[in-house]
Order: C-alpha cells, then structure tokens, then sequence
C-alpha cells in the first residue's frame, strides 16, 4: 500500500498520472469523471462545477465539457487508447435542494458527463450519482479501483 | 386494411398534423441552439485572434524598448550619470510590466489547464498590499497618481494582522486591480486602496476616479479577452485578461468580486475573501488513514 502517491484534488482541476497514485476527492454537487485504461494501466480523474462552458470565463476544467476534452486530451498524451477507456462518474449530488430546487445543478452536471462519454464512446462501467449527500471517493490510477463513501457534511 | 369513417380519418390526420408540428418546433429550437453555439464560437475565436495580436504588442514592444535603451547606455558618456539613471529606470518600468503580464498569461494557462490549486499560509496582508504598492509605485508617480492606502484593521497594539489565504494568488489579484485602476485614472488623480477584516473574511477595495465603467459593460469587463478600450493612460494596452483571472483566482479562494461604477465618475472593485481553512479535512499529506475504512464501496 506504500508505494502509492497520494494526490488531493481540488474542484475545478484534474489529474492524470501513469504512476501509481491514489487521488482523493471530495463531492458536492460536483462531478468527477475518472478514466482508466486497463492496457496501460494509465488513470485519470476531473472534478468539475459546472455543465457547460458559457464563453466568457477561461474555459477552465470549472465545466464539465472542458474538464472532460482535456482529461481526455492528456490520457491520449500519455499513451492511453481511447477505445480501450473505462470510465465512472461521481457526484452530482443536490446538497442544497430545499431552497433551490429549479437550478438542479448536480442533475445537469451528470448528464453532461453521460452525453459526453456516449458521445465519445466511452462505457460508463461504474457510477454513484445523485442523491442528497456528499461523497468522498479515493481513486487508484494503477487499477482503476474507486473507494467510495457517503458524508453527512456539506461540502464541496 | 381497416375500415375508418371519414371523423376517424380526420382526427388520425390532425393528430399527426399536430405531432408534425411539434417535430417542427423542436428541430427549430435545435436549430437555433446550434446557431448561437456557432455564433459564440465564431466570436471565441475572433476575441483569440486578436488576443494573439494584443499580446504580441504587449510582450514585443517591452522588448524593442529595453532592448533600445540598453544599447543606447551602452553607448553614452561615461560620465553622464543623469542619462544612464532615467534610462535604467525606463527599462525598469518596461521590464516590471513585461513580467507583470507574462505572470497573467502563465496563470491563464495554468487555471486552463486545471492546474491551479490554493496554497494557503499564514500571509501579512498588509504587508502584501504595500509591496504591491510600492511596485506599481513608479508608474504612478510617472502619472501623477497618488496611492493611497487605508489599513482598517484593528489588532492588538503593534502587533500584525496575519490571514489564512494564498500568498501568490492574492497578489496577482492586487496587481490586477491596481494595474486596472491606474490604466483608467486621469492624471494627477488618486487611487485608494481601503482594507478591512470581518470575523473570517478579508475585504479589500481599490478605488479610482477615472472613466468610470457603464452599467451595459459592467457585465462584460470578466468576459476573457475583452477589453474596453477607453484607457486614458495607454490606449490600447493590456491583453484583457486580469480581470477573468482576477475572478478565476478568486473562484479558487471561495472570494467575490464586486464592481460599483458610474461612468465618468470611477470605479470600485471590492473583493471579499473568506479566510482559508488550516488543512483540507481528512487528508493529511502523509500516514494510511486514508487508506483503510471499512465504510467505503468499493466501484
């Protein structure tokens, strides 16, 4: 267990690695996508905020469709086949959803990521969506193996 | 075949009338969608475009300047102190500015990337404001513009007031804003940067009395690559980037920002930030605890 690296991941940033590392994350109504190639044995995870890019702001890995082309992007720099990619979704939950129900954040948030991998042919082999809880999961880039598990807490 | 009477027939051909229509709208809506995506687009890439040449400009003319000027000292008596000084100071003032922008654009390029993570430490943010003060203090002074700096917390006698933020990142949001506020200030004017503290967080606000900012712009100055070009000092100057990194920056911080403006009358831009929390919880950079926890699924 030693011989990993370990990563924290910070909302609007990804990380992709060939070595093996164990990337931790918490989720809110944030995403996280994580790809993993089981040839390569190459991982790599996103966590983003928002759906889509508005145009205005950086296109930063904030939003979904730009996290997801540029995680995407670097697993293919590092070697990585994109038909061989496997993915998971987390996240997405609706931790603020008495007051403000209409925005639905989390809802848009994984159907994004839906769209995007079916776009990209991409399966979706595992996923723990929705619901009204954050999430913290830990990611191994060596297996592709998530840890997951509900928090009570609001954050994000 | 089945046998329908002429109401049957009629209602069948209404109702996929209707389911026509229906189609219809939708592929209009689609239609319509797809053409402001393309539209936004098209505007994307003409604002890089002519990022491209802003930049260019803005990292070019530094250089032929300092590049100029050192030959030129190079060149001069050797006793004419008085010259070699005001050219050392020139090249200062166009190497400061040189690297001021290359900063933004690294940032730029790194909180694209998703790279950008908040670094947080104990930071005298006094101090902070005065180092950037006294940066930018040449270019004020060459404009006549006053700095002033109003330091509103109270905290024990002689004693510094320290916050939990990000060192580097609150200072390329200062530069920012005080780069912005004397670019848009007339002459022999002021600029006043005012700080306050809340029980955890970190006010800071940079007043100027130039142009002022119309409420239509207002919504656009965070747009990238836009720029207003009504700077009196440097017309034409900047890449139109300080502003969406200053909120990008502020994004990763968990800080607002706040414009109030009227236009011909200067602007006020106030930044909020809360004071950061000692470690992200739960992760400590060493030991297995996160390792083992009998509560996880495994995916």
């Amino acid at each position: 267990m030693n011989q990993y690296l370990q990563h924290f991941l910070y909302p609007s940033t990804l990380f992709a690695s060939k070595e093996p590392y164990v990337v931790k994350t918490i989720l809110g109504s944030c995403v996280a996508i994580c790809l993993w190639d089981p040839v390569t044995k190459i991982g790599g995870i996103n966590h983003y905020m928002l759906p889509t890019w508005n145009g205005n702001d950086l296109a930063s890995p904030k939003y979904g469709n730009i996290a997801f082309e540029k995680l995407l992007e670097r697993m293919i720099a590092l070697g990585c086949r994109r038909d061989k990619l496997q993915a998971k979704i987390f996240g997405g939950g609706d931790l603020i959803a008495a007051d403000r129900s209409a925005m639905l954040i989390g809802e848009r948030n994984i159907r994004v990521a839906r769209i995007l991998l079916e776009e990209k042919n991409i399966s979706v082999v595992a996923s723990s969506t929705g619901g009204r809880k954050g999430r913290k999961i830990l990611f191994f880039t060596d297996t592709g193996e998530v840890r997951h598990k509900f928090i009570d807490k609001r954050e994000n | 075949m089945t046998n329908i009477n002429d109401r049957q027939l009629l209602k069948e051909l209404k109702d996929r009338l209707q389911e026509r229509t229906k189609f219809e709208k939708e592929v209009n809506v689609l239609t319509q969608e797809l053409q402001d995506v393309t539209k936004r687009f098209k505007e994307s890439e003409a604002l890089k475009s002519h990022f491209i040449s802003n930049i260019s400009n803005e990292i070019v003319n530094p250089f032929t300047s300092i590049l100029g000027l050192s030959k030129s000292i190079l060149q001069v008596e050797k006793n004419d102190w008085k010259k070699v000084v005001s050219m050392v100071a020139l090249i200062h003032s166009e190497a400061f500015n040189l690297d001021f922008q290359l900063r933004n654009i690294f940032v730029a390029a790194k909180i694209e990337a998703g790279e950008v993570v908040p670094n947080v430490a104990k930071v005298n943010v006094r101090n902070i404001v005065q180092t950037i003060i006294e940066a930018f203090n040449l270019v004020a002074r060459k404009m006549g513009i006053e700095i002033e700096f109003n330091y509103e917390i109270e905290y024990g006698f002689g004693k510094n007031f320290y916050f939990k933020t990000d060192n580097e990142k609150l200072k390329l949001i200062m530069s920012n804003l005080l780069n912005n506020a004397l670019k848009y200030s007339y002459k022999n004017s002021k600029v006043i940067i005012t700080m306050t503290a809340d029980e955890d967080t970190l006010n800071i606000a940079v007043q100027d009395f130039g142009t002022g900012i119309s409420e239509k712009n207002q919504k656009v100055i965070f747009e990238r690559f836009k720029r207003l070009d009504s700077g009196i000092n440097s017309i034409n100057r900047g890449h139109g980037l300080g502003l969406s990194i200053t909120k990008a920056l502020l994004d990763v911080m968990g800080g607002t920002i706040e414009i109030d403006s009227k236009k011909g009358e200067g602007s006020t831009f106030t930044v909020r930030i809360p004071e950061a929390k000692n470690v992200v919880e739960g992760f400590s950079g060493e030991g297995n605890d996160i390792f083992f926890d009998d509560e996880d699924e495994i995916f």
